[in-house]
């Protein structure tokens, strides 16, 4: 004979437990809900802020910024032929007055050790990177993360009428050159990728 | 146990990282210099003691079978606020630790002492408990960073130790370096504690 042990459930326990989790859950909720309402507003401030603040930095002689409309950024990316049109972030048009002194470009090459890295690009009407800023990145502290600081510096200055290049050891001065991170060259080509994307963005713009 | 006691087991003889071997994720992946290592470590501190407060305020109100996912929630809620709170009001400390913030959820020092220390105490011990803790956290993560930051980096706390001839150990802030530092730090710890 077979005996089947049946298992009894006792489904008043099972919903005060249920009820429980959830009560602790909900409480849990309103305090994250409060705190994200507190703290929101400040994060975007915060956002939009830095954000200007990097365009300022990668694009110094411009004193007005002016957004492409994302239609428009979409087509550019088709147009220059991109892989992943996605990673074509933002564009703003730097200006002085009336006069068009040059563009930052934000492009988010997925091709870093760890993911995603924002890089902002600033290039004048002549022709020239004005500066790189990294906005955002999930790279190696310590490795990786060193893009964020001196590193970038030698972007300054590069013509943007030719692809840069990522090298180990040292870069030939005034060339299309850029001098790999020791140890990260994953991150180095990953911020020349979005600089060369940026570069392409410039020469399509400038047509 | 009196409440000097609870703070102070944590520090030394229970220390999370050197004796009680917990929460080794963050510790190998953040320890790449000094900074940060103590930025992980303060912020962890802060989470362990509120949830650790939390949970023993409510141990009476928790039921036993349901305890981990009650657990899991406090202890995720408090890390999304920290987490929120540092990127409105701290916005320089969120930019070089905001990535490592998130992990604190998953650190098991953080669920280990709600499980063998909240749950079953009162909430001044509590208190207590997760000070301490949190305090050998930070101190034994800041150690860790240290060494590997010198040796690795030629620096300590972004101050250059040795001057531009110094050649860094780059292996020292890889992940090797990490294990390396903490096992030959185990070690030593071990050694000297048999040895008294």
């Amino acid at each position: 004979m077979e005996t089947k042990e049946k298992i009894q459930i006792d489904w008043k326990v099972v919903f005060k437990l249920g009820f429980i989790l959830l009560l602790i859950s909900g409480v849990a909720a309103c305090c994250l809900a409060l705190t994200n309402y507190v703290t929101a507003g400040t994060i975007e401030e915060m956002n939009i802020q830095a954000n200007t603040e990097a365009r300022q930095e990668v694009l110094p002689e411009a004193t007005d910024f002016e957004e492409v409309p994302v239609a428009d950024v979409e087509k550019i990316a088709t147009e220059i032929s991109m892989a992943k049109p996605e990673e074509l972030l933002e564009i703003y048009i730097g200006k002085n007055g009336s006069e068009i002194t040059g563009y930052t470009v934000k492009t988010g090459p997925g091709s870093g050790f760890g993911g995603e890295v924002q890089v902002l690009t600033g290039i004048s009407t002549d022709g020239v990177i004005t500066g790189i800023t990294i906005i955002k990145h999930n790279e190696t502290p310590g490795l990786g993360a060193l893009a964020t600081g001196e590193w970038n510096d030698q972007f300054t200055g590069k013509s943007a009428t030719e692809e840069l290049i990522v090298v180990k050891g040292t870069a030939k001065e005034g060339s299309n050159e850029i001098q790999a991170i020791t140890g990260s060259t994953i991150t180095s080509k990953a911020v020349t990728e979005g600089v060369n994307t940026s570069i392409l963005v410039y020469q399509t713009l400038s047509e | 146990m009196n409440f000097i006691q609870n703070l102070k087991k944590g520090i030394i003889k229970e220390n999370p990282i050197f004796v009680l071997l917990l929460g080794m994720c963050p510790t190998l992946a953040v320890t790449t210099s000094a900074v940060n290592g103590m930025g992980m470590g303060l912020a962890t501190c802060a989470v362990l003691i509120c949830s650790n407060v939390v949970i023993s305020a409510l141990r009476k109100v928790i039921p036993d079978n349901i305890r981990i996912p009650a657990f899991v929630v406090i202890i995720a809620s408090f890390v999304t606020i920290v987490g929120m709170l540092m990127k409105a009001y701290l916005p320089s400390l969120d930019a070089s630790l905001g990535l490592f913030i998130p992990l604190i959820v998953v650190n098991c020092i953080i669920l280990g002492r709600a499980e063998a220390f909240a749950f079953g105490n009162g909430i001044a011990d509590s208190f207590a408990d997760g000070l301490g803790m949190g305090l050998g956290f930070t101190l034994a993560l800041t150690i860790l960073g240290s060494i590997r930051e010198i040796l690795g980096a030629g620096s300590i706390f972004g101050f250059s130790l040795f001057g531009a001839a110094y050649e860094p150990v780059l292996l020292m802030i890889l992940p090797p370096g990490a294990f390396l530092t903490l096992g030959l730090l185990i070690g030593l710890i071990n050694w000297k504690t048999k040895k008294a």
